[in-house]
């Protein structure tokens, strides 16, 4: 019996939809997005991705989901009434922060407002030490008082966070267990819960935001399963985490800190099970949007992940270095650098006359000055069009764009006033937002001491495949991927992923004297809470992989370097202290011979279902796009090349390699191959383009 | 000028460039270095200067720092002009020779490109202990430099690659805490050569001739935008004058004193009738007392001014030799950053004048160190905890200020409480916001922090450095200076109240307490939106004396504020 998997990932405009049937076919959908109420359009899309697949609900198996309420909710601040219980004298942590800037020079920043307002932030009598020992025992009968308050001021989740319970969290157990009795109307989330790691602001600030998105989480996944059952649909539905991993529905309704990242995370995830099966195991997966692009990490088939990510209200930009302005949140993500160029982002000249592109964005309305809705500045997308580097269709013909407006917008602002022609000042337009862009793609690079030119570029957005091939050749790149359906690929990806757990125990010491028998218990400790944990996912223990890694450093640091293990048996100090000096001199240039500390050991889980996405074995369910004409456009390409008579070609008709210059069309996006490249397919249908 | 070929793109291209590479390199020094000073506090800078010694680009570090780099170079480049070969790394940390207190270590590594000399990598960072009398070398109360710690003359660390052993020893054994010194000192060292890889590939790139046109075009631009913003000011003459509580050795009020002159497009800054040098390690140098006031000026201009040598081209800067702002050996300077911030005061006051839009009211002060240095009972092993407290801006033009955040001049983090309680023998037992401590106006200023210690080893030396206690960090157009600092020895027993600054030994259980001063107001209390006050009322962050005191607030019988009769009393 034909049976399949559905992935859905809703973007901003559009949410996209992939369905994988078990015959290894593909069919994909993108239907409008419904912010109000995101999960009308999954239901509309999977309704109709199901006829165009010819099945019905009963033959799903699987619906994987990438959704943006948790960051949206944090976005548009929407979220819980949320109360805070902390140890006494420490109730401003969470306001205070780490009290830096991101800008500096600039007296008129404010920092944002903290999820948790003073009035709602308590504290109690009780206090842990820096060794574990209770110091005070907490009184329950303060947080039943501190409860009742909440309950008058109509507080709807809480978020409890006691110093140093992630040595011991007694008290702050005991403060979740009385709360949770008391009060069953109101969310509670203690800390420990989350992630028990080390430094005060940074669990506290994980603690809210988990609170803060807790109820509009939950009340979105009921809503959406409710109708998944409506529809008669009753295959389990499983979410996409930050960390590209995928969990029940009920694990994102209890921690949804872990989810706010969710989707683009899968993207990245599928890059590396694209890459395994290409046999390309260094990718840099660079994704193009309307408002931003980012980039992330395959290094040796696996992607790059950090512990810790700051979700701020503006653009983020790669900076790693400066904390500030954010909600930040300690929780295992797939380090993706983000920046605030896209296709949309407006050109502009500073006082200085230094010419700029975003991160200001024309967004999808008034949209760029082609799409003739009022937009007048120009914006990468004008500049691209000035150049014929876009076809005067869009979207598979349903939107004209006007190439007189976007020239016009781009003399005015940009041409005249520095004088430059049209065409210089489009190309100038593009260089600047692909030096941005390059930006994103060094921060997980060259930032590692990895050098981008060992890498394929994922071309992967509505706009990658339209950048990719200039920005691989300014950063040294020689091959650029386009993979099946770039414009639809984050929920491919989804149908690539696992499911996943993650655990972490501290275990502080130095590494040569950390002894291998309380390595094995902390081992087997966290392999039990693993396999529990995934049992609640239906996976048996024989079908759970494994992945331990410690947090090491120099001793005296505060930043660790992971180091792998795949079981006790392995645990060898000379052999981890070597990887961790190969791992230190990679990233840093050097490394010397001093001590190392253990920090914590950690375990990913994974449940193993064998029915992942095989970029290798994928067929299109849907009938290739009619035949290649003999169309021709002309495209400036640089300065040097000038306008060039450049052919166009349906990708799908796309059967040999072919040289550049070229465009391969299709619905969901625009390839570019320039000059002195040449593009081939492979069987599984994605595209390569080598540079001579 | 004329004869530079500049291509608009590839210049943004080439600026945008520079600031990555001070951006990786910053990140490099938080990963990497030992102390918590460095790595958790962040005090440590990052630059990057053409081959004239002429800052191209900073990274988003202790700006505090960044202007004094110019003399410090100047320094280098004259000792080691013909000197300086490929793997070459110069330190210094001598404030009468470039530096600017000794624990501020510069370290410097010459880039060549194409056979010459092209520029230089950058890194300054606080160390935690570079030894001297007091735990931390940061004592207010020293009189003469050579109670300071070790001097660092501009020496070569690394020769053509090779370290200096004799110098690396010498600094073994005159510091506290080696291994954290000599790792931070590495952090530099490998940073420095991030710097230097990533120049190396702008060079290749480019052609290290072009990438010159390029920096002279950016320098050229920063002058050009600084200029552009001061033409826009109102010529003329404009003072401010602003006060220190003491040196630490006596408690006489210190003025410092500027005149700013404003004439077309240039700036002139004197320092005239500013306090003679004095006995206490408050005293800071030119180049110190020059770096205050570019980053004040700084933050007068628009945000996306660069940040390089191009800005201070606008800017002369003097102030009488033999002042508190230009001493003479031997002077004491440990403690000088106190001088800087009220610099940046005095400055920002006198801008207030010129470009109100872009100034606040008086901040905090300047962060408050609190340090405790000893040796542990058990193992014997020294610790040393040197804490920065930070901060509050005043209120602004058109709202409040900020409260627990940076001083501007710098841009650093705080130590947090688990990893301090985890690695030092103290428990904290209170940060906090200090309700009532900002000062009222239309927009107030931000809440000053409480941060309480209690000292679990057997004794320590501690050493403090405060200010703010005696003058209140000044409001701005009608708004209300804002309460001052303090310093508590055992507040819940036989309370004492301690000196703003003071190096003393305590015993175990010592619990040291300081209230941090806040933000000035900005504009008339009378004219603060009543819903500000009833949300600084519920959030507990004023009290409703402050309110009836500063805001005419009426309060019902219950207790409520009265929004509409609060609204009505002030009509």
């Amino acid at each position: 019996m034909r049976q399949a998997r559905i992935g859905v990932d809703i973007g901003g405009t559009f949410t996209d939809l992939v369905l994988l049937d078990s015959d290894g076919q593909v069919f994909i959908t993108k239907v409008s997005s419904t912010p109000a109420a995101p999960e009308e359009a999954v239901l509309t899309g999977i309704a109709k991705i199901l006829e165009q697949a010819g099945l019905t609900v009963s033959d799903v198996t699987e619906v994987l989901h990438g959704t943006t309420v948790g960051s949206n909710t944090l976005l548009q601040k929407v979220g819980a009434k949320t109360g805070l219980i902390t140890t006494k004298g420490f109730r401003d942590v969470l306001e205070i922060g780490r009290v830096r800037t991101p800008t500096m020079f600039d007296l008129t920043w404010s920092k944002g407002e903290p999820l948790v307002e003073r009035r709602y932030r308590t504290e109690v009598n009780e206090r842990t030490n820096a060794k574990g020992e209770v110091l005070v025992a907490l009184d329950p009968a303060e947080i039943i008082e501190i409860g009742k308050y909440f309950q008058a001021e109509g507080i709807e989740s809480v978020a409890i966070c006691f110093l140093n319970s992630y040595l011991n969290p007694a008290n702050e157990q005991l403060a979740l267990d009385t709360f949770a009795a008391h009060f069953p109307d109101i969310w509670v989330t203690a800390s420990v819960s989350v992630l028990p790691e080390i430094k005060e602001y940074e669990r506290t600030s994980t603690t809210a935001v988990n609170a803060y998105v807790l109820p509009s989480l939950r009340h979105y996944l009921t809503r959406l399963e409710g109708g998944l059952r409506d529809m008669g649909l009753s295959a389990p539905l499983l979410v996409s985490n930050s960390n590209g991993g995928l969990s029940g529905a009920k694990v994102a309704q209890d921690r949804p800190v872990f989810f706010i990242s969710s989707g683009r995370s899968a993207g990245v995830v599928g890059g590396a099970r694209l890459a395994a099966s290409v046999g390309e195991p260094d990718l840099v997966v660079f994704d193009m949007g309307g408002t931003t692009a980012s980039a992330s990490l395959v290094h040796k088939g696996e992607v790059t992940r950090t512990s810790e990510y700051e979700f701020r209200s503006g653009i983020s930009t790669p900076s790693r270095f400066i904390k500030a302005d954010g909600y930040l949140m300690r929780v295992p993500t797939i380090d993706v650098a983000e920046v605030g160029s896209g296709a949309g982002s407006v050109a502009w000249l500073d006082p200085g006359k230094l010419l700029n592109a975003g991160p200001q964005s024309a967004g999808a309305f008034p949209g760029p000055a082609c799409y003739g809705q009022g937009g007048d500045k120009p914006t990468v997308t004008d500049s691209n069009v000035a150049l014929g580097f876009l076809p005067s269709k869009l979207a598979g013909g349903t939107m004209t764009l006007d190439v007189q407006k976007s020239r016009d917008a781009l003399e005015r602002d940009i041409a005249t006033p520095l004088g430059l022609t049209i065409e210089e000042a489009a190309l100038g337009v593009r260089e600047i937002v692909n030096v941005n862009m390059a930006r994103a793609i060094r921060a997980v690079t060259v930032e590692r001491g990895v050098d981008p030119r060992d890498f394929t570029l994922l071309a992967i957005g509505g706009s990658g495949p339209v950048h990719a091939c200039d920005l691989a050749q300014a950063l040294g790149i020689r091959r650029v991927l386009f993979p099946r359906a770039p414009g639809v690929f984050t929920a491919m990806g989804m149908l690539a992923g696992n499911v996943e757990r993650y655990f972490l125990r501290p275990l502080p010491g130095l590494l040569e004297t950390t002894s291998a028998q309380t390595v094995a218990d902390t081992m087997a400790d966290l392999r039990a809470e693993a396999i529990k944990g995934l049992a609640e996912e239906g996976y048996a223990e024989d079908a759970i992989g494994f992945v331990y890694e410690f947090d090491l450093r120099y001793r005296g640091q505060d930043s660790e370097l992971q180091v792998e293990i795949s079981d006790a048996a392995d645990f060898d100090p000379a052999a981890i202290r070597e990887k961790f000096l190969s791992v230190y001199a990679a990233t840093y240039g050097y490394a010397s011979q001093d001590a190392i500390e253990v920090v914590n050991l950690r375990l990913r889980a994974m449940g193993l279902s064998g029915q992942n996405l095989d970029f290798k074995a994928l067929k299109s369910g849907q009938l290739a796009a009619a035949g290649a004409g003999q169309e021709t456009r002309k495209i400036h390409f640089s300065r040097e090349s000038g306008w060039v008579e450049t052919p166009v070609v349906e990708r799908a008709a796309l059967q040999t390699a072919m040289s550049g210059p070229v465009v391969l069309q299709s619905p969901d996006t625009t390839i570019i191959v320039p000059p002195h490249a040449t593009a081939a397919p492979d069987a599984a249908g994605n595209i390569l383009v080598n540079f001579d | 000028m004329n004869t530079r070929k500049i291509d608009p793109v590839t210049f943004a291209v080439i600026k945008s460039g520079l600031d990555t590479i001070v951006d990786d390199m910053a990140y490099a020094v938080m990963r990497t270095a030992r102390s918590s000073i460095v790595r958790d506090v962040l005090d440590y800078s990052v630059t990057m200067c053409d081959a004239r010694g002429r800052i191209l680009s900073q990274a988003k570090t202790v700006a505090l720092h960044l202007g004094a780099v110019p003399d410090a170079m100047e320094v280098v480049l004259d000792q080691f002009a013909d000197d300086l070969v490929p793997g070459d790394v110069v330190v210094l940390n001598d404030p009468y020779e470039g530096g600017m207190h000794l624990p501020d270590i510069f370290m410097f590594k010459p880039i060549f490109a194409e056979g010459a000399l092209q520029g230089f990598s950058i890194v300054v960072a606080h160390h935690t202990d570079v030894g001297g009398r007091v735990p931390g070398s940061n004592a207010s109360d020293s009189t003469e430099i050579y109670q300071e710690g070790v001097r660092i003359a501009p020496m070569k660390l690394y020769e053509a690659g090779k370290p200096n052993k004799t110098l690396l020893k010498i600094i073994e054994k005159n510091v506290r805490l080696p291994d954290l010194v000599l790792g931070d000192l590495e952090a530099q060292y490998a940073t420095c050569n991030i710097g230097e890889r990533e120049f190396l590939k702008l060079a290749d790139r480019y052609g290290a001739g072009p990438l010159n046109d390029y920096f002279d075009e950016l320098i050229d631009y920063g002058e050009k935008l600084t200029r552009s913003a001061i033409a826009g000011w109102k010529d003329g003459d404009y003072t401010f004058e602003d006060t220190i509580d003491g040196d630490g050795i006596t408690f006489d009020p210190i003025p410092i004193k500027v005149k700013i002159t404003v004439k077309g497009d240039h700036l002139t800054v004197d320092f005239a009738g500013s306090s003679p040098q004095v006995r206490g390690a408050i005293n800071s140098t030119l180049s110190f007392v020059k770096s205050a006031t570019y980053l004040s000026v700084r933050c007068a201009l628009e945000a996306d001014v660069p940040n390089n040598a191009g800005v201070y081209r606008c800017i002369d800067v003097t102030a009488p030799e033999g002042s508190i702002l230009n001493p003479q050996m031997p002077a004491a300077v440990a403690a000088r950053a106190l001088t800087g911030y009220r610099v940046v005061d005095t400055v920002l006051g006198c801008l207030a004048q010129i470009a109100p839009a872009r100034i606040m009211a008086a901040g905090e002060g300047g962060n408050t160190v609190v340090a405790f240095g000893g040796y542990d009972a058990e193992t014997r092993e020294p610790f040393v905890l040197v804490d920065m407290i930070n901060g509050a801006w005043g209120g602004r033009s058109n709202r409040d200020g900020v409260e627990g955040v940076t001083n501007p001049s710098q841009n650093m983090s705080n130590l947090p409480i688990e990893t301090l309680e985890a690695r030092y023998p103290v428990m904290m037992e209170e940060y906090s916001l200090r309700p009532d401590s900002c000062g009222a106006g239309k927009y107030r200023g931000g809440l000053g922090l409480t941060r309480q210690y209690r000292l679990l080893a057997k004794e320590a030396m501690l050493q403090m450095r405060a200010d703010r206690y005696e003058t209140a960090p000044y409001g701005l157009f009608g708004g209300q200076p804002a309460d001052t600092s303090k310093n508590i020895l055992n507040p819940d027993h036989a309370r004492e109240e301690l000196p703003s600054k003071l190096t003393r030994q305590v015993p175990a259980g010592t619990v040291v307490r300081h209230e941090q001063a806040g933000g000035g107001g900005f504009g008339n209390p009378l004219e603060r939106d009543v819903a500000l006050i009833a949300r600084d009322l519920r959030d507990g962050k004023i009290t409703r004396r402050f309110a009836e005191a500063n805001y005419q607030a009426v309060f019902d019988s219950s207790g409520a504020f009265d929004a509409a009769a609060t609204q009505e009393a002030r009509a």
